[in-house]
């Protein structure tokens, strides 16, 4: 499995490295070679080349640094997505491919606008912070994610949401409804990081990936593995929540 | 109603010490009756304001020996807490009725958010920043708030700033504060400074123009000497730099004298650099500074050692990323076989996001030498999951009492390192010293 990391040491906020070192350890462990890449501003790379393209979180500053390069890419984007190289977007990564987002100083940041959901700042810097749980269907994968969500960007008009929200803001305040999953990208909020806790989804991401140069691979073709702490770390959130 | 917010927090004050209690209470009433009370007081002498992320409280405690070895009458919030109401009692309960403080120096610890309720509104003539690092975000917001926060009051300020020439987010308030004037603290390039870094996760960008800064060599973290690869940000030059650092004997120098830095690592040093600052600003002589450094208290839960006949124990504090890798390469040095534990919890305290794990080079204690890593906690599980993903191949348990992981931790009778996140701190201390009979 290829990855790619973009803005690796721009989009790391909250320990979203975390979610490259589960990816590796679970493709090692069941003997899928591994292999993780990075690509910086202005780096020449073709993204269609690898199995799943990651993009995580970062401060508003910092992020807004890597737009022009970013809208570059575009057309490289698309065609990976085309050829079913798969995505994984946290929190500023997954805004960044709506339309566009305002920056907590008000400034309107112009998204890949791959998709019609765009994002507001909170209103008077208020922002959606603490232990998150939704409900999701990944292609009839019924699954509980729990994660922690720390965003002041509101993002409306999601059209096809990961999951439900059963602790927590999710998408904006209120929402009810958290991230974006239609089959080629997953974006989500949730940081913790969000696969070290949820082994199923981590599960997915892989199998979505292998699909590139393996159509036929499902996700039940993934050996089991052990996950002798998962279960405990999730519980430890469910009873904080009380849920 | 200046007198009678000054009485009121005295009696509070008085009244919450007769049943043994203190703290920000009598400072919140004193702040009800007069909201304005801070700008109504009278300062004689220098009053000095010390914040940052990492430090604050050693740091004003050694400028506050420092200015009471020198012979000052000296104030400071050592026992009171470091938010606004805090500041506000340790200061009303010294005040005399017409507002006068009973001192002739004033040392005061300031968490970074609240220097905006603060510094307007006494007469500081030193404000310190230590530097900014990443800490519990999901209560302090992102870091670049948090700056702006104090960006905010500084155009106003006309003191000095006392500022770490070797952070970049500190050196960018020289920016805003216009009235101000500057003197800078910092160290030198050292053997053990480094051209490249995956520690840093600040710094990475101008603070004036937005492109990108280049490091000419780094200490720890995003600490180090820097410029705008476009326009003149840079480090500036300084009034103090610590030379000849040696972290094994843990001695430096400054202006050509040296000194034994009355704590472990790096970081440490910037500390001391801040009282010989301090110091050569108000002339307080090298005698004076080296009496600080060599009487200053150790602080709970930082290298804090217990030993009995047949074992030694070293409990650490963590709170950041940036603390927690400076805790890792303390226990990295240690080639002797070794037990760890590591007490992970999320109260309001410590933090109830824990993905700083995942910023924390635990990697750094998965060696050889680290026989085996017991986890417990409120979020113990996900402590033994940030180590199992990163690849440590001992023993690997989680246990769900403390006290039973620190009597497991003790009994491989290896030397036995226990890290503890701030709410964890005092019961994991209390377990080990029932353990090991001390």
């Amino acid at each position: 499995m290829k990855v790619v990391w973009m803005y690796h040491d721009i989009m790391d906020l909250y320990g979203d490295k975390g979610n490259m070192m589960v990816l590796k350890k679970r493709c090692l462990d069941r003997g899928i070679p591994f292999e993780l890449d990075t690509c910086g501003i202005g780096e020449e790379k073709d993204l269609s080349e690898y199995d799943l393209i990651f993009l995580g979180g970062g401060a508003d500053k910092e992020q807004i640094s890597l737009i022009p390069d970013l809208l570059s890419r575009k057309e490289n984007i698309k065609k990976a997505m085309d050829e079913k190289s798969f995505v994984l977007l946290i929190c500023g990564g997954y805004q960044l491919f709506g339309q566009y987002y305002i920056a907590a100083n008000n400034e309107k940041i112009s998204g890949l606008q791959f998709y019609d959901y765009y994002t507001d700042t909170g209103k008077a810097g208020s922002r959606c912070i603490g232990n998150v749980v939704i409900d999701a269907d990944l292609d009839g994968l019924k699954t509980r994610i729990v994660g922690f969500e720390n965003h002041g960007g509101q993002t409306l008009n999601v059209t096809h949401p990961l999951g439900k929200v059963v602790k927590g803001c999710g998408n904006s305040f209120n929402a009810g409804y958290e991230g974006f999953y239609d089959g080629k990208i997953l974006g989500t909020y949730l940081h913790g990081p969000l696969l070290p806790k949820n082994p199923e989804v981590a599960d997915f991401v892989i199998s979505k990936a292998l699909q590139k140069r393996n159509p036929d691979f499902k996700y039940s073709d993934l050996k089991p593995l052990e996950d002798k702490f998962e279960k405990m770390a999730r519980e430890a959130v469910f009873k904080k929540l009380e849920i | 109603m200046k007198t009678l917010s000054i009485l009121s927090t005295k009696l509070s004050a008085w009244g919450l010490h007769l049943i043994g209690r203190g703290g920000s209470m009598p400072g919140s009433i004193g702040c009800k009756v007069d909201a304005n009370i801070l700008s109504k007081l009278k300062f004689n002498g220098p009053v000095i304001l010390v914040t940052g992320t990492n430090g604050k409280t050693s740091t004003a405690n050694m400028i506050t020996d420092l200015f009471e070895k020198a012979g000052y009458n000296v104030i400071s919030n050592r026992k009171g807490d470091n938010l606004k109401a805090g500041i506000v009692t340790t200061l009303l309960t010294h005040a005399k009725l017409n507002g006068e403080i009973k001192a002739n120096a004033v040392v005061l610890e300031c968490d970074e958010l609240n220097v905006r309720h603060i510094l307007p509104f006494i007469p500081v003539t030193d404000f310190v920043v230590n530097n900014f690092f990443r800490d519990q975000l999901d209560r302090a917001r992102e870091m670049e708030q948090l700056i702006d926060s104090i960006e905010k009051v500084l155009p106003a300020y006309r003191g000095r700033l006392i500022l770490n020439a070797n952070d970049p987010n500190v050196v960018r308030l020289n920016l805003v504060a216009k009235n101000a004037s500057f003197s800078y603290f910092g160290m030198d390039e050292n053997k053990y400074s480094v051209k490249t870094t995956k520690e840093a996760s600040e710094g990475k960008f101008c603070p004036k123009c937005g492109a990108r800064l280049e490091y000419s060599y780094y200490q720890y973290s995003h600490i180090g000497k820097f410029h705008c690869s476009k326009c003149d940000f840079q480090t500036p030059e300084m009034d103090i730099c610590l030379k000849d650092i040696d972290l094994d004997k843990e001695t430096f120098s400054s202006d050509g004298i040296h000194y034994k830095s009355p704590y472990e690592g790096m970081y440490s040093m910037y500390n001391c650099a801040v009282v010989l600052n301090v110091a050569k600003n108000y002339g307080i002589s090298q005698d004076c500074v080296k009496s600080v450094f060599s009487h200053a208290p150790q602080p709970a839960g930082r290298n804090e050692t217990f030993t009995s006949k047949e074992q030694t124990c070293i409990l650490n504090l963590v709170k950041n990323p940036t603390g927690a890798n400076e805790v890792m390469k303390v226990i990295e040095k240690d080639d002797s076989d070794k037990t760890i534990v590591i007490v992970l919890n999320d109260r309001e305290q410590d933090g109830t996001d824990v993905s700083w794990i995942y910023d924390t080079f635990f990697e750094k204690i998965m060696k050889d030498s680290t026989k085996e890593i017991i986890c417990t906690g409120l979020r113990a599980n996900d402590m033994a999951l940030r180590i199992y993903y990163g690849g440590y191949k001992g023993p690997l348990s989680v246990v769900d009492t403390l006290d039973i992981a620190v009597k497991a931790a003790l009994a491989t009778k290896r030397t036995t390192y226990a890290i503890a996140t701030y709410t964890a701190l005092l019961p994991t201390r209390n377990a080990i010293k029932k353990e090991m009979g001390l």
